[in-house]
């Protein structure tokens, strides 16, 4: 069969590039390997009447214009608060409530300094501008430092005049705290070691280093974007889980007349002449199309599904050293009853968006130092969601769902490596942890899913279990990301594009990358 | 009535006489006034032992700018670069890894470790150097601000702009990397020897405090391959009678140009009027007036010792209080009875002309950081070893050497705080982990002398012990060093200019700080 253009992959970005794409006027494909659409934005039924975020616990931030321009609401998506706190332990059943509101923060941090809590405001309002100005340079296009074409030029100048417009003291202070370690960036501003330790996790999120490392802060602003001052959760997520988002962005990809077809693996990218001509399914069915966009990771696009003896050496070489390195792993419980953490009332539980067990800076560099020597941490970095608290679907009645982000697990274990022995004992580590804070946990446990960076891999093809299909560190963002060549979404290969989180700007924003990909396609070059 | 000078510099450090060299080389009449007996801050050869000539602190040159060695006529005043020519890193296996001056022999080595590693090795020697080239003209630059309006900055930015541009995609691409980079990561891309990564990277932790696997050290890497852009293939050596000749040298041709060097003379405060420098006070209560005053110091005895905190705007203060010092660097100076028998190369060899690095792996070098972090000097540390009277005898007496120790990781606030106790427990740890690859060392040590990072701010004024003025870290560099708007030599005194490692370039026995500050300063007064 033919078709304008192919997707790989029901990603989320490959859902929104096919969305754009067949609003457009394209005949469009989406091929899915899996009997569902999301990738790793899944939620699933993982024990009878127990339903989970399997993998991602949400989609980080979602642009209301992709909300917008798709009609997502129409087609069934309405996103609700998580709760409006992060409940963070401080250790003998001392808990720190950072809440949405800046005002409502003030008084829950003064039990623990008073500096901090005065120093919180300003603190969060500073961080906010920063990351407005990363949101601006986000909806762009990755700015294109050797050519001198004139559009680039025009796009240069938009960045700069939004930096004048931001002041310059923004635009310095990006400069001057996105290379900085995150733990640098706390110390010079608060004392307290329970918020200094909640916001340290931030800046390793989804990373391969501790919070003493370079570059760390700019994790930390990064996760910011899209969020108001003093939030440093996803203030919005899908209701009924974050597949919801993807059955969404399905449906607006259908109401468009595209056409998106499941349990549908793509065997790999057909060329002829150098020129990408479409794709061999792994039933040997053949799909021309003029246009290929992959939200496979780059790496697995270029090496795998592309001939790389077709690419150019050094361009096979700048592929094989993107940085991926999967640090986390995840722990979903089905619970017979909601269980307890010593210190926290029912109230609180029912507000909290994130129980945060990462006590201290150094608590999460330990945690690090760990997975650097190829050991799952001893005392994880641990962020809890029990997302059947506010949302009935997830469990029956009375009944409910822990889902458990751990840091740090290395994909390259040592010591013999992802073995079943190897990931019940992360299982068994991580419920330890949780039963320290929530004695009697382990009694409520009626089901347990463990994955680990090597079940991610194969479950959600998550390369090396990297949740954003390549680390978000300095060196692999914007025009770098993920090599020079690749990073405005357009490959080497005539008619085969890049979509991919691990494509600009980057994981942790829904469709960032699709959305622009598509606007590259469409635009012909 | 004391006489009065054009200009006063505060600090005989390399980099204030070099500034005091070019001022008087342009008719100015210049007083340097040194705090200690000698000149030379950090860069000092001291008789610590009768017969034993060290060089105290810096104890290699590959960095001092060939302008000024020209400009300045040094080899007329006595300066003598004696050659290093090779490093030889001893393995936990009894082997060793060489890297020679000498090409084949190097390649050869090389091959017999990896073969891929010496095929790829001219190649990244080949990209070092073109690095080295694509950041000597921002070496040379005097830092614009990129927030400011003013014609010059806006020309100097069009000047990097151009330049940047200039350097063609791939040698942009790897700037960026390098400047954003873990130098084991950096590494990783090149090779796959660790023994080789783990010496390479050792070099990119110098003066920094963060271990090889943290964004940010990759620059550092860079930082000391300058030094072998300009001379011969591996330009690093000795100043013949020890590092305390180069300040020598550069102190003979200042006062050849007539400025005058008091020492003994600390100067307590800077002197100003109505926004405008007087003069400076000395610590005997001397008061010396001079329109132009130049700071040698580093940029918190600049701003915070020497003047008022209410002479400077609050956002200044608050940027120096928060300039990163973190000094992590100790020094072991040997007088030895004999020399040290490597059990990887036994007896005397051309590896003991130079240096010996105690880096045997990636992991080896990561986890002398961790003791660091959590505030203990490394158990087992990172050395780089020299034996000066090797190649200049006149620094032992006949048969005997000295021994310079070069020691990473120990930390200026060490848990518990530096003592006698302490300062011999980190010589302990020097040498027991020294014998365990050579064994006779212990029986060799006719003295010893153990700097902490304690003592090297105590003797030469480097806050913190930071042998850089301030840590060479991505956000600490070119306008923002010591901080933005005032990367330029200037201070918000008129009158008052910077001219220490603390500013730009910084960093190393270089110079360029000096002779850059000293343009400047002639240009405006």
């Amino acid at each position: 069969m033919t078709s304008d253009v192919v997707v790989i992959g029901a990603g989320l970005n490959g859902l929104v590039a096919a969305a754009y794409l067949a609003r457009a006027g394209r005949r469009v494909i989406v091929l899915e390997r899996r009997a569902m659409a999301g990738g790793a934005h899944a939620t699933t039924e993982f024990a009878p009447g127990f339903r989970c975020n399997e993998a991602l616990d949400d989609a980080g931030w979602i642009p209301p214009r992709i909300v917008r321009e798709l009609d997502l609401a129409a087609h069934g998506l309405r996103l609700v608060s998580p709760g409006n706190r992060i409940l963070a332990a401080a250790g003998d059943g001392a808990w720190l409530s950072l809440r949405g509101s800046l005002a409502d923060t003030f008084e829950p941090l003064r039990k623990f300094s008073h500096a901090d809590s005065v120093a919180w405001r300003p603190f969060a309002e500073r961080l906010r501008t920063m990351a407005a100005f990363l949101e601006q340079v986000y909806a762009q296009e990755a700015p294109n430092v050797d050519s001198s074409s004139v559009t680039d030029l025009l796009g240069l100048l938009r960045a700069g005049l939004g930096l004048r417009r931001m002041g310059k003291a923004a635009m310095v202070d990006v400069l001057r705290t996105a290379p900085m370690s995150v733990g640098e960036l706390l110390d010079d501003t608060f004392e307290s070691d329970v918020l200094k330790g909640a916001l340290a996790a931030e800046g390793v999120r989804h990373l391969f280093q501790g919070p003493r490392s370079g570059g760390t802060s700019f994790v930390l602003l990064h996760h910011q974007v899209g969020r108001p001052a003093g939030v440093f959760w996803p203030d919005q997520v899908p209701a009924g889980g974050v597949g919801a988002l993807a059955d969404a962005l399905v449906a607006s990809v259908r109401a468009a007349d595209g056409e998106v077809r499941l349990n549908a693996a793509v065997a790999r990218i057909t060329m002829r002449d150098g020129v990408a001509t479409g794709v061999v399914l792994d039933s040997g069915e053949e799909i021309v199309a003029r246009q290929v966009v992959s939200s496979a990771d780059p790496r697995t696009t270029m090496l795998s599904l592309a001939d790389p003896s077709q690419l150019a050496p050094e361009l096979v070489r700048s592929v094989r050293n993107i940085k991926f390195k999967g640090a986390w792993a995840k722990v979903n419980l089905a619970l017979d009853s909601l269980p307890l953490f010593v210190g926290v009332s029912a109230e609180e539980l029912r507000e909290a968006a994130i129980i945060r067990i990462s006590p201290s800076v150094n608590h999460v560099e330990r945690a690090y130092d760990n997975a650097k020597y190829g050991r799952v941490s001893s005392e994880p970095w641990l962020d809890v969601r029990i997302p059947s608290l506010r949302d009935a679907t997830f469990a029956p009645v009375g009944k409910h769902v822990m889902s458990v982000h751990v840091q740090f697990a290395p994909y390259q274990l040592r010591d013999g490596g992802w073995t079943d022995a190897a990931r019940t004992a992360l299982g068994n580590t991580v419920l330890a942890t949780l039963e320290s804070h929530a004695p009697g946990l382990s009694g409520l446990v009626r089901h347990q899913q463990v994955l680990t960076p090597l079940d991610l891999e194969r479950s959600f093809a998550l390369p090396e279990g990297s949740a954003y299909h390549g680390e978000m560190t300095l060196d692999q963002i914007l025009f770098m990301r993920p090599i020079p060549q690749f990073s405005r979404h357009s490959t080497p290969v005539p008619g085969l594009f890049i979509c991919s989180s691990g494509s600009h700007p980057g994981g942790g924003i829904a469709g960032g990358a699709g959305i622009q990909a598509a606007r590259r396609m469409l635009s012909g070059t | 009535m004391a006489k009065r000078y054009d200009a006063i510099v505060i600090g005989g450090g390399h980099n204030g006489l070099v500034n005091a060299a070019y001022l008087a080389r342009a008719g100015r009449s210049v007083l340097v006034l040194e705090a200690r007996d000698r000149v030379g801050g950090a860069a000092v050869s001291e008789q610590v032992f009768p017969g034993f000539t060290f060089s105290v602190f810096s104890y290699v040159v590959s960095l001092l700018r060939p302008e000024i060695i020209r400009d300045l006529d040094l080899a007329r005043h006595g300066l003598h670069i004696l050659p290093l020519e090779s490093t030889v890193t001893p393995m936990l296996n009894g082997d060793y890894l060489g890297q020679w001056g000498d090409h084949d022999q190097n390649r050869r080595e090389l091959y017999r470790h990896s073969p891929r590693d010496a095929e790829a090795y001219d190649d990244y020697g080949q990209l070092m150097l073109h690095m080295a080239h694509a950041v000597k003209p921002i070496i040379s630059m005097i830092p614009p601000d990129p927030t400011s309006l003013s014609p010059r900055d806006l020309m100097g930015l069009l000047k990097l702009g151009k330049h940047m541009r200039g350097l063609g995609p791939d040698k942009f691409h790897a700037l960026h990397k390098l400047m954003t980079m873990s130098a084991a990561d950096f590494l990783d891309e090149w090779f796959e020897t660790d023994v080789l990564k783990a010496t390479k990277s050792a070099s990119g932790i110098i003066g920094t405090f963060l271990g090889p696997r943290s964004p940010g050290t990759a620059y550092v890497l860079l930082h000391h391959y300058m030094g072998e852009l300009d001379g011969v293939f591996r330009a690093w050596g000795f100043a013949k009678g020890g590092t305390g000749s180069v300040s020598e040298a550069i102190a003979s041709a200042a006062r050849g140009f007539g400025a005058e060097i008091r020492t003994s003379a600390p100067v307590a405060r800077v002197r100003a009027r109505s926004g405008r420098v007087t003069g400076v006070v000395l610590d005997n209560g001397d008061e010396i007036e001079s329109k132009v005053v130049v700071s040698g110091l580093d940029p918190r005895r600049t701003f915070l010792q020497l003047l008022d905190s209410s002479e400077i705007p609050s956002e200044l203060g608050d940027a120096i209080r928060k300039f990163k010092f973190r000094g992590s660097s100790g020094k072991v100076n040997l007088a030895l009875s004999e020399l040290p028998n490597f059990t990887c190369l036994p007896g005397v060899g051309p590896h003991l002309r130079g240096a010996i690095s105690i880096s045997p792996s990636v992991d080896y070098v990561e986890r002398a950081y961790d003791d660091a972090k959590y505030g203990a000097f490394s158990r087992q540390p990172y050395m780089d070893i020299v034996i000066p009277s090797m190649i200049d005898p006149g620094m032992a007496p006949p048969g005997q050497h000295v021994m310079s120790i070069f020691v990473q990781y120990a930390p200026f606030n060490l848990e518990g705080g530096w003592n006698d106790v302490q300062r011999e427990a980190f010589g302990d740890a020097v040498i027991n982990t020294l014998s365990q690859f050579a064994p006779n060392i212990k029986a060799a040590i006719l003295h010893r002398q153990v700097i902490t990072p304690s003592d090297i701010e105590r003797v030469t004024g480097l806050t913190e012990g930071n042998i850089f003025a301030g840590e060479l870290s991505l956000h600490q560099l070119f306008f923002f060093r010591p901080a933005h708007q005032w990367a330029r030599y200037r201070t918000p005194l008129a009158g008052y200019w910077q001219c220490g490692s603390g500013t730009h370039p910084g960093g190393g026995i270089m110079g360029a700080s000096g002779r850059l500050s000293a343009l400047e300063i002639l240009r405006h007064t």
